[in-house]
């Protein structure tokens, strides 16, 4: 067994954050609001240097975890563009791949001229065109609706991938805003003590880490999943699906933790913490949130549970 | 290169095959572990044990040299899942095989090793863990039971609280005060204690996860000898900690959760798509956190084998773990108040669960409060030095 990723990906994943934070780090995002049409060109340049579209996730192994890797790079900075949904691209003939839900399809990305593959939860595969924007990224943090093309009923295996990856962008966001905290509650002080030495303080980092670290175990997982479910088994998506509801709860723990302990300055555009939970938005509800994450984890597993130790897919 | 990889080996699941075999064979069926008021269900525990033992799968973690098979450590998890997702059919071996022979290992003398080892491995004896106190639970080290020396060794006064399994246990693996050093943890020494011994008395305490589990311990002027001190005199403190450390995951909880949790729509069968779309959900959450609470234990055993885990990683998992047992048992208790449970399956089905909501109401304060565990975890995630 080896819960870690390999050390070529994690080497790999370490130097993205580096080369990302060079790039412009917590700027990235905010210029991107201000100027949403340089969204590409802010961060092309970098994710080029780093060969980002070189990768191969769908080939599996250290290619798959590299690209995990990448994604939570990108995450840990906010990185304003869809480094995850660009990985999970299904083909040449398009640049990206999104997971897409049946009611009000939408996906975060407005201002980028790029081919976009669709598939629903159900693997019905199609294109999808962006329409323009309906609002400064400030209001919708580059959502914007889709208009979709079915095209065939094959893409249950891409909608896990298509899952997985964002999911691994949303842990490099949770890894940030647990670390921000943790800063904060160390050299902030109240009452002569710093905020880390009240006990009520503690516990509630307590609760936000167990959640992180639920979320980045189970992200592991979903990616050895995706590795080693045979082509067309449908337990990658299962444990897909598993690892967004956690990952999705998680997010909820960990940035209402983060902005109760930040305060007031939590708020405040000039901390990091406020422009990482703004636009975390985007992945926690689409293709879609805590509730319907849920519904769709309990459709699909029925009667059969999840595989685990006594699933009935269970191995003895 | 190495890759993320979750499986266990081919080891290990064969051996998870031959427990299954085992239990399916001679653990009777309905049994809710071996401390009932039907002294049946001990001996069928003991006799489990022997079973066990005659197979070499009882101390299988132990070294070789110990009667054990040296078994890795996926192996081991193996026997710690199976075993507490069946009611721990090994009985009160538990605290034996995992807790008090890996202690005498290291820190016992020969003598004490040859005495007391072997009957451990032969799943012939039961000990108790003589630590808590009415003024001494989380913060165990404020303990007052006191060892003075007299002429003949030492003479053991006191009283024990919660301890489990003291109405049957032969011996007793206890910790006590024999002198006073500038910490509290100073001058606390662990002894051997046959349960048999004059001036010990155990009063039973009724309690919601049956008899057994709780007891008080009274002990007036216990003669114990220099050759029941388990370690250095006043050491007694490290050799705790050391064997805590050594059996950082504890119980596999989520083993049992996850049973009954995917046992649950084969006994209610068509009533199953009756429930409340919400109580599915909640079900399907469960087993989420089942496998969540489950590769958060492998990760900490992972990490314990590079030599790399600290104590805040166990931690976590058992925040983890233990909020999994209580919430799990709420959601099937709501699941079996929804349902007719008709037959032996649907009965026996409507008693586990009721049992783990029971014992599951402890899990956070047995072996470690889960405030002790956020404690823990808390010193990790923010050292007094900023980082």
């Amino acid at each position: 067994m080896n819960i870690e990723l390999g050390e070529e990906a994690a080497e790999y994943g370490r130097q993205a954050r580096r080369a990302l934070e060079a790039a412009g780090g917590d700027r990235l995002v905010q210029l991107a609001e201000t100027e949403p049409g340089r969204r590409e060109a802010l961060v092309a340049p970098v994710l080029g240097e780093l060969g980002a579209w070189d990768l191969d996730p769908r080939g599996g192994g250290a290619e798959l975890e590299a690209a995990a890797a990448l994604c939570r790079s990108a995450g840990y900075w906010a990185l304003p563009y869809p480094v995850a949904e660009r990985l999970s691209r299904p083909d040449p003939g398009v640049d990206g791949l999104l997971v897409v839900a049946d009611r009000v399809p939408s996906a975060a990305v407005a201002h980028l001229d790029l081919r976009w593959a669709a598939v629903t939860l159900d693997g019905r595969r199609g294109l999808a065109v962006a329409r323009p924007a309906d609002g400064p990224p400030r209001d919708n943090a580059f959502v914007t609706r889709l208009d979709l093309q079915v095209t065939d009923g094959n893409g249950e295996r891409d909608a896990a991938l298509g899952l997985v990856l964002p999911c691994w962008t949303l842990l490099g966001m949770l890894d940030r805003a647990m670390e921000l905290t943790r800063a904060h509650v160390l050299t902030r002080e109240q009452f002569g003590q710093r905020l880390a030495a009240f006990q009520g303080v503690q516990f509630q980092l307590t609760e936000a880490e167990v959640e992180r670290a639920g979320a980045e175990i189970l992200a592991t997982y979903a990616l050895w999943s995706l590795a080693a479910s045979p082509s067309g088994s449908s337990s990658a998506l299962d444990d897909a699906l598993a690892l967004r509801l956690a990952a999705v709860e998680a997010a909820e723990v960990v940035f209402r933790v983060a902005h109760q302990l930040h305060g007031a300055i939590g708020f405040c555009d000039e901390t990091p913490l406020s422009w990482l939970s703004r636009y975390s938005q985007p992945l926690r509800r689409l293709p879609f949130g805590l509730s319907a994450t849920r519904t769709a984890l309990t459709d699909r597993i029925g009667r059969r549970g999840l595989h685990g130790l006594f699933g009935a897919e269970a191995t003895l | 290169m190495s890759l993320v990889d979750f499986s266990m080996g081919e080891a290990a699941t064969a051996l998870r095959g031959e427990l299954r075999d085992l239990v399916r064979e001679h653990v009777p069926a309905g049994f809710l572990g071996a401390f009932t008021d039907d002294p049946a269900d001990l001996a069928a525990a003991q006799r489990f044990c022997q079973l066990l033992a005659e197979k070499n799968l009882l101390c299988l973690a132990w070294p070789e040299e110990f009667g054990g098979r040296g078994a890795s450590v996926w192996e081991q998890t193996v026997v710690r899942e199976e075993m507490w997702a069946h009611h721990e059919p090994r009985g009160a071996q538990y605290m034996g095989v995992n807790w008090v022979g890996p202690a005498i290992m290291r820190h016992g003398t020969p003598d004490q090793q040859r005495t007391y080892l072997p009957p451990i491995a032969r799943g012939e004896v039961i000990w108790c863990q003589g630590f808590s106190e009415p003024d001494a639970g989380s913060d165990l080290a404020s303990l007052r039971t006191a060892a003075r020396r007299d002429e003949n060794g030492w003479r053991v006064s006191g009283q024990k609280i919660w301890t489990s399994y003291a109405a049957m246990a032969q011996w007793c693996f206890l910790l006590a005060r024999t002198s006073r050093g500038e910490k509290k943890q100073q001058g606390l020494t662990v002894f051997l204690v046959p349960m048999s011994a004059a001036g010990i008395e155990v009063r039973p305490i009724r309690c919601m996860m049956g008899p057994h589990h709780l007891n008080e311990v009274f002990l007036d002027e216990v003669l114990v000898t220099e050759a029941d001190v388990l370690g250095q005199v006043d050491a007694g403190w490290q050799v705790v900690q050391e064997v805590l450390a050594f059996e950082r995951v504890g119980i596999a909880r989520y083993a049992r959760c996850e049973r009954l949790l995917q046992a649950a729509p084969g006994v209610l069968g068509d009533q199953w798509d009756t429930l409340p779309a919400e109580l599915r959900g909640r079900w399907a959450r469960m087993l989420v956190h089942c496998r969540r609470a489950r590769l958060l234990a492998y990760r900490v055993l992972a990490l314990q084998r590079e030599g790399r885990v600290q104590p805040g990683d166990a931690a976590a998992y058992r925040i983890a773990v233990t909020r999994l047992d209580q919430d799990s048992a709420e959601v099937l208790t709501e699941i079996a108040a929804l349902a007719e449970l008709d037959g032996e399956p649907g009965r026996w089905f409507g008693r586990e669960v009721a049992d783990h909501w029971r014992y599951s109401q402890a899990s956070t304060v047995a072996s470690g409060s889960i405030e002790m565990q956020r404690i823990l975890l808390a010193r990790q995630l923010l050292p007094r030095k900023a980082p």
